[in-house]
């Protein structure tokens, strides 16, 4: 039955089916796409057709920008999870921690993180409702979970954080809405959606994601929908933004302090503390030598970094494959500030979480195996060095003497030990640089066991003391002990081998007789050192020791041409001439040691020869090397490096440099690392290869030329793509072969990798108030932004925001990574000409803003607060603006008005007074304009000697005595140097920090009056009515003018005039008619006032009847008000009840 | 509120000067020849900090009463239309050197004019300048508008040349990635001859053709003449080549007039000069290692690689202070396996213009 095979498929032959088959066969895709459907009719339409789908594609295009993070292993992604309180924020972060880690969180403080998937891991983070925390998150956050309680509806702080993010480059925002169990109406909910998915999107942009969480299970949402958002989260996909993109952040997921028990303790708490923090580093390359800051903490110098190893790594098919079933459910899960249980070791302490209560006497209680050994370690009182000194131990097998500790070794105490380790590891890996291809087994065991301390290293200060914090903590680039004293056999050292140079600048001093007795560590050094002082002393050595001296001659032999210059230059202290002359350092040193031991020292000019040396750019011509020119074999071995030559050096006249080519052609065949790609051991294929690139080469470009130019030609938009991905590319593979130490030394700390920053001098009350719930970010600072300047922005109030802003009023600003409150001055560009400040800001308009601060780059968004209280009635967002330039002196000005008035006045001449005070001032405006308030314009002339201050004018027409003649000057406002960083994390309670106040403020607040000046008191201004005396022209002149200028001096008619006084007579008819045009005359008047009066009448009607309409109009609305307020009053009431009883808190709503 | 960088010595003040007014950081040399006949500093170093000062706004230079330790707290780089009279004791070169690595970064467009000695042996020549060092700026997107114009030429000692140097202002400056030498296509060069017979740069352009002759077809060696008011004070001549390779690779040299030698031997040095340069190979020669290095460190945030000779003292010295001032260092190997010549590779520092103004 059932190896019998399937019957075979027969297509019907007739039917309809076949006839439809036939059909299709006819016509290509009958249903697909039908071209001639969508075919333009018109050549009109089908160019608009093409550039409508130009336009199209255009929009889709965003500006290229370099994602900075790498993409093997990116830095964990911050999802900050935002909104009121009682919204539902710790139940969303515990849904979601369990979704991702199964495990429940109790207690939830600081970030988790959690791995999301094959290439994501998240690191969630909650945002207390302090406008604080909001504006730091909303400047780290790649993704914010915004919730909205769906029961209530949107409230301020939700509009407040959103502008904050505007202003900070946007993150993705996913809305989620709470509380949707409480309404209770199908409809109603259905009603509430829309409306708040309707401002949602207005508020970030049409079709943003909103997700519904409809109501709690267990304490947490509802499984399938936490894995919806979840799913959602995983595929979210991030573009870089400016500010991120160009500074190293770190959010710190622990903090510990590492400052000397004693010395907190004699200082009352009250020293400055020495602070490490944990974190993945974010953003660009955190690189050591730049500051960092702390909002609300401020800036502080990193004393050094190191990298951890990632406490939460991504997975990969190893960690796979080695997890265990048992395992399975336990995912891994990264939160220091929570109490995730188990114990974690790290390079500062051990933390063992012992559920329940514990005491340590307490015997009666079973312990545990752990609990057992910790308190053993704890109880130990003896040091490793008495351990090792104690114990027999030998290196090797072969070793013919046990390994010995000398007790008076060093000034150094236990801690050292340590140090030597790590500055072994890294002499080790030095070596391996220098030599790896001619290394021997023993030396590579040797460095095998320092590879093992090196990763150990982070681990290993769990030591037999608690926490001994007071030791120097070893440092990946400063090494902490610098004089250096050598075996005195080191003298002999000729050669020049670049090994030495790493280890010099760490390492421990030890005298040179007991070099046997070295700690242990110190065997592994350099072991061309040991091995020179080994073959001047015939004693008993081990083994492995014996040959040595060969192998590091022959070591130092053949690497002796070959500079290692980054070495030489950055890890040395040789002046750039003996680096170049291949001088060594050790015999420098050994010189100068000498005359150490004399008491009296002869002073030698130091650099006798440095003095004659100019600084010049240009080197002398060397007349020897300018001779060797003359040669003619000379001049042709260099035609291979022009275009005319071949392609090999072909010149057969090697002197001096030739022959040293020859030499090292040879060497390096032998000694060539891995790390070079082309390998010299077959030249033939080399050549081959080399060949066969050319031809691909050369084939390309003929393809390119001939074959299809338009395909390898790529649109702006591509190339721009192309060129970032190269540039990328060998970003990547530049440094990738170096080691650890090098690579951060070359290129800083990448984004992604796990690290500890110690911070000097970091204010105790950061440790002390340390509050989890608010979040610590370490910003990476730009050079330019340690410094402080002028600061100039363009801002505009916010519309929200009630009232307006007043120059010289302070401001806190949240630009770049700081917040700080500053006073700033605004001011107007005035016809491009000049500067000029504002009192106030204006309406709905940009202006100008200065302030004296910390610089930020030009182009830096910034929002603006007038205070950042809780209490703070309103939108707190008061402005947003950029930064626009920046400067160290500023140019503002403001208008200024010098009056003063005419004492004498001759013509056109006017002296004028109380102007200024002193001759000196009039000099310093002679020339300048001035006017008299009715427009007359003129010139200041010279002062005059007399009253002090007073200068003779000219003017365009004759002034008055009664003018005021003004002077319109500018005069220049500078902004104070007002800087005060908000440093909100310092406080007890962080919600409350204050600034300086208004001067209102402070009076009001100590109860003071405003002064008053008299002088600006207004007063009635008494105004007597200008008499002009009339217009005389003088006779003389009267009698010279042309008649037609001559005023017309008429004296008014006495007597009456013919018109007036003659007696008119009329006819009878005339006199009818006029009688009867008067008659009709006085009809019409009487009949245009009986209208009026009517017409009143009828108004004053209508006014009665209105006014009775009103009054029931408002009877009504009085009433509808009661209502109003009675519901209101209602409402209140109900909300102070709920608020007493421990409910919801208090909220302002929009 | 800014670290404080300390330095001792007289040397290197020049880079270190840029690099404090570049990096922002505070820096303190002293010790400046203490222990000189005539110690502190020198006339055209004071003339240096004063010209820092003339293009910078808000810089403060403190030297002390004995002159042989100064403060430094920089300012901005303002650019903008300025003028200044080199002492005669430098050439222009000396000042033009800290400025050409300052122009790009202020913010307004330089326009300085500075007077004095164009041309002597201490330092590159405005010509070479022009020539060379403006051509390596390119490299690096600042072009648009990047002039040098030799208004008037002056041989030392008495001087009397005016340039004017134009630099337009850029965001960022772009990453080098600079491997390939190339090969050697043209020879350029230019003799001037100033209050001395006009023949004399003719001259040197045929004694230097004897030897470049055999290379390359492709020589133009440009004979300068400056007439009357624009050629200075003194009697002088130079002749300045410079050699560009396919992949527009640059190496110069130049030789000047010496009392007593000929025209012809002056031409010969210049030749010699220069295929010495050659020979050293890479793709940026000795006396411009400085400022591509610089240029790198301040790119943007990515890989930047350039090939280069061995480096000279000063290149050293300057690479060590780099490391103090922006905290980066450069990894520096083999360019090959057989070559004397290195790459020099560095991680730049995404220096942005914060200088230049937003529209």
């Amino acid at each position: 039955m059932e190896d019998r095979p399937h019957k075979a498929h027969r297509p019907a032959q007739s039917g309809a089916k076949a006839e439809k088959k036939d059909k299709g066969k006819g016509k290509e895709k009958q249903k697909g796409f039908n071209e001639k459907a969508f075919a333009p009719k018109s050549g009109r339409r089908a160019d608009r057709q093409g550039r409508r789908n130009v336009e199209r594609d255009q929009t889709r295009l965003h500006v290229p920008l370099v994602n900075r993070t790498p993409e093997d292993e990116p830095p964990p992604v911050i999802v900050a999870i935002v909104g009121p309180p009682g919204v539902g924020k710790t139940t969303l972060l515990k849904s979601l921690v369990r979704r991702y880690a199964k495990q429940t969180l109790n207690d939830v403080k600081g970030p988790v993180t959690v791995v999301g998937g094959k290439k994501r891991r998240l690191t969630f983070i909650e945002c207390n409702n302090d406008l604080n925390s909001m504006i730091d998150i909303g400047k780290i956050a790649d993704l914010v979970l915004l919730m909205i309680d769906g029961s209530f509806g949107f409230e301020m702080e939700t509009f407040e954080f959103l502008n904050i993010l505007q202003s900070h480059g946007f993150p993705k925002v996913i809305g989620v809405l709470s509380h949707l169990d409480l309404i209770k109406k199908a409809a109603t909910l259905r009603a509430t959606k829309k409306a708040l998915k309707k401002r949602f999107w207005t508020e970030i942009y049409q079709g943003a994601k909103l997700f519904y969480l409809s109501g709690v299970l267990n304490g947490r949402y509802p499984d399938s929908e936490i894995m919806n958002l979840s799913r959602f989260i995983s595929v979210m996909k991030f573009r870089p933004l400016v500010f991120r993109n160009t500074h190293s952040y770190v959010l710190a997921d622990r903090l510990e302090d590492l400052t000397p028990r004693e010395l907190v303790r004699t200082s009352k708490g009250k020293c400055d503390r020495t602070v490490t923090v944990y974190g993945y580093v974010r953003g660009t390359n955190l690189r050591m030598g730049t500051k960092v800051h702390i909002p609300g903490v401020g800036d502080l110098e990193m004393k050094s970094v190191t990298v951890l190893g990632d406490p939460c790594p991504m997975p990969d098919a190893d960690s796979e494959k080695r997890r265990k079933l048992s395992e399975k459910k336990k995912l891994l899960i990264h939160a220091p500030m929570s109490d995730v249980g188990g114990v974690m070791y790290d390079k500062d302490a051990v933390w063992v979480n012992v559920p329940g209560s514990f005491t340590r006497g307490n015997t009666d209680v079973p312990q545990g195996e752990g609990e057992q050994m910790v308190m053993d370690l704890q109880d130990v009182n003896s040091t490793l060095e008495d351990a090792v000194a104690r114990s027999q131990i030998r290196l090797l097998g072969t070793s013919s003497r046990n390994l010995t500790v000398e007790n008076d070794v060093g000034m150094e105490d236990d801690g050292d030990d340590e140090l030597d380790l790590d500055l072994d590891s890294q002499a080790g890996s030095d070596l391996e640089d220098d030599d790896s291809g001619i290394d021997s087994d023993p030396e590579d065991d040797d460095d095998a066991d320092d590879r093992e301390d090196r990763i150990q290293d982070p681990r290993s200060t769990g030591r037999s003391t608690h926490r001994n914090v007071t030791r120097i903590l070893p440092s990946s680039n400063k090494p902490q002990h610098t004089n250096v004293e050598y075996a005195d056999s080191d003298s002999d050292l000729g050669d020049d081998d670049a090994g030495n140079f790493g280890i010099v600048g760490g390492r421990v001093r030890f005298s040179g007789d007991d070099d046997d007795h070295n700690l242990p560590s110190d065997e592994d050094e350099g072991a061309d050192v040991e091995a020179e002082e080994d073959a001047g002393e015939t004693e008993i050595v081990p083994k492995w020791k014996q040959n040595l001296a060969e192998r590091a001659r022959l070591t130092s032999d053949r690497s002796s041409r070959r500079k290692d210059w980054t070495k030489l230059i950055y890890s040395t202290s040789l002046t750039p001439k003996q680096i170049l002359n291949g001088q060594e350092e050790n015999a420098l040193e050994g010189d100068e040691e000498v005359d150490e031991d004399d008491f009296f020292q002869i002073k030698r000019r130091a650099d006798a020869d440095q003095d004659e040396v100019l600084d010049r750019s240009k080197d002398a011509l060397a007349a020897e090397e300018l001779r060797r020119w003359e040669d003619e074999e000379r001049l042709e071995s260099i035609r291979h490096l022009f275009i005319t030559g071949g392609d090999t050096p072909g010149g057969n006249g090697d002197d001096g440099e030739g022959e040293v080519f020859g030499d090292e052609d040879g060497e390096d065949d032998a000694e060539d690392d891995g790390d070079e790609v082309a390998s010299p051991e077959d030249p033939e294929t080399s050549r081959a290869s080399a060949l066969a690139a050319k031809k691909e080469a050369l084939k390309r470009k003929f393809d390119e030329e001939y074959d299809d130019p338009e395909s390898s030609k790529l649109d702006f938009y591509e190339a721009a793509k192309d060129e970032m991905a190269q540039q990328l590319a060998l970003n990547r593979a530049e440094f990738a072969g170096l080691d650890a130490d090098a690579r951060a030394l070359v290129e800083g700390f990448r984004p992604g990798q796990y690290v500890r920053i110690e911070l000097a001098n970091v204010p105790c009350e950061l440790m002390e108030h340390f509050d989890p719930a608010y979040p610590i970010v370490v910003g990476g600072l730009l050079p330019a932004e340690e410094r402080l300047g002028y600061v100039q922005v363009r801002i505009k109030r916010h519309r929200w925001f009630t009232r307006t802003l007043k120059t010289n009023d302070p401001l806190i600003l949240s630009l770049g990574w700081r917040r700080f409150q500053t006073v700033p001055i605004y001011s107007l560009d005035d016809h491009s000409i000049r500067m000029r400040m504002l009192k106030y800001t204006p309406e709905h308009m940009h202006c100008y803003a200065t302030f004296y601060g910390p610089v930020s780059l030009p182009n830096t968004g910034f929002c603006a607060f007038n205070a950042l209280g809780a209490e703070t009635p309103g939108f707190r967002v008061s402005a947003t603006g950029v930064v626009l330039n920046i400067d160290r002196s500023v140019k503002i000005v403001k208008k200024l008005k010098l009056t003063g008035v005419p004492y004498k006045i001759y013509k056109n001449t006017a002296f004028v007074k109380d102007m200024f005070n002193s001759a000196l001032e009039v000099v310093k405006f002679e020339g300048a304009n001035i006017r008299t308030v009715s427009g007359i314009r003129g010139q200041i002339k010279k002062a005059m000697p007399k009253p002090d201050g007073a200068f003779r004018a000219t003017f365009e027409d004759k002034v008055l005595m009664s003018d005021i003649i003004f002077l319109r000057a500018w005069y220049s406002v500078q902004p104070r140097k007002f800087y005060n960083p908000v440093t909100s994390l310092l406080l007890s309670d962080k919600t409350h920090w204050t600034g300086m106040r208004l001067t209102g403020q402070v009076r009001r607040d100590e109860g003071l009056k405003t002064p008053l000046n008299v002088n600006s008191t207004y007063k009635r201004i008494e105004r007597t009515p200008r008499r002009f005396n009339p217009l005389v022209v003088p006779k003389k002149l009267q009698a010279q003018l042309p008649y037609a200028s001559k005023p017309k001096l008429m004296t008014a008619q006495r007597g009456q005039t013919y018109l007036q006084k003659r007696a008119v007579v009329m006819e009878p008819e005339e006199r009818k008619a006029v009688a009867l045009l008067q008659q009709m005359r006085a009809l019409r008047k009487d009949q245009v006032a009986r209208r009026k009066e009517k017409k009143e009448e009828k108004k004053e009607e209508r006014r009665k009847k209105m006014e009775k309409e009103e009054a029931v109009k408002s009877q009504k609305e009085k009433e509808k008000r009661k209502e109003y307020m009675r519901v209101a009053g209602q409402k209140n009431k109900r909300a102070s009840e709920a608020e007493e009883g421990g409910g919801r808190r208090k909220r302002r709503k929009t | 509120m800014t670290t404080l960088l300390q330095f001792s010595g007289h040397q290197h003040l020049r880079h270190r000067l840029v690099l404090s007014i570049l990096s922002g950081k505070h820096v303190r040399i002293d010790k400046i020849r203490p222990e000189d006949k005539n110690p502190g500093l020198r006339d055209y170093e004071i003339s240096l900090l004063r010209l820092l000062e003339k293009v910078t706004n808000g810089t403060i230079i403190e030297i002390s009463v004995t002159g042989t330790a100064i403060l430094l707290k920089p300012g901005i780089i303002s650019g903008g239309p300025l003028t200044h009279d080199c002492p005669l004791s430098r050439s222009i070169g000396y000042y033009l050197e800290p400025l050409v690595m300052l122009a790009p970064f202020s913010k307004t467009p330089f326009q300085i004019t500075l007077r004095g000695i164009t041309t002597d042996e201490n330092d590159l020549s405005v010509d070479l300048f022009r020539t060379v060092t403006l051509p390596h700026l390119q490299l690096f997107g600042v072009s648009e508008g990047l002039e040098l114009r030799i208004k008037k030429r002056g041989a030392p000692p008495e001087g009397g040349g005016e340039v004017q140097f134009l630099c337009p202002v850029v965001k960022q400056v772009k990453t080098l990635n600079f491997v390939e030498p190339g090969k050697i296509k043209r020879i350029r060069g230019v003799a001037h001859a100033v209050r001395v017979n006009p023949q004399f740069s003719n001259r040197m352009i045929e004694a230097s053709r004897s030897i470049l002759n055999r290379y390359i077809p492709d020589i133009y060696l440009y004979s300068d003449v400056y007439k009357g008011e624009e050629s200075g004070k003194s009697p002088g001549y130079a002749l300045s080549l410079l050699a560009e390779s396919t992949t527009s690779a640059i190496h110069c040299a130049e030789a000047i007039s010496k009392p007593g030698v000929a025209p012809e031997d002056i031409g010969l040095e210049a030749s010699r000069a220069l295929m010495a340069e050659v020979n050293l190979g890479g793709c940026v020669d000795r006396k411009h290692q400085i400022l591509v290095l610089l240029m790198m460190v301040l790119g943007s945030e990515d890989v930047g690689r350039c090939r280069m000779g061995e480096p000279t003292p000063r290149t050293i010295q300057f690479l060590r202070d780099v490391r103090e001032f922006f905290g980066t260092s450069f990894k520096i190997v083999p360019a090959e396996p057989v070559s004397t010549q290195l790459l020099y590779s560095c991680y730049g520092t995404g220096y942005v213009n914060a200088n230049r103004a937003l529209a």
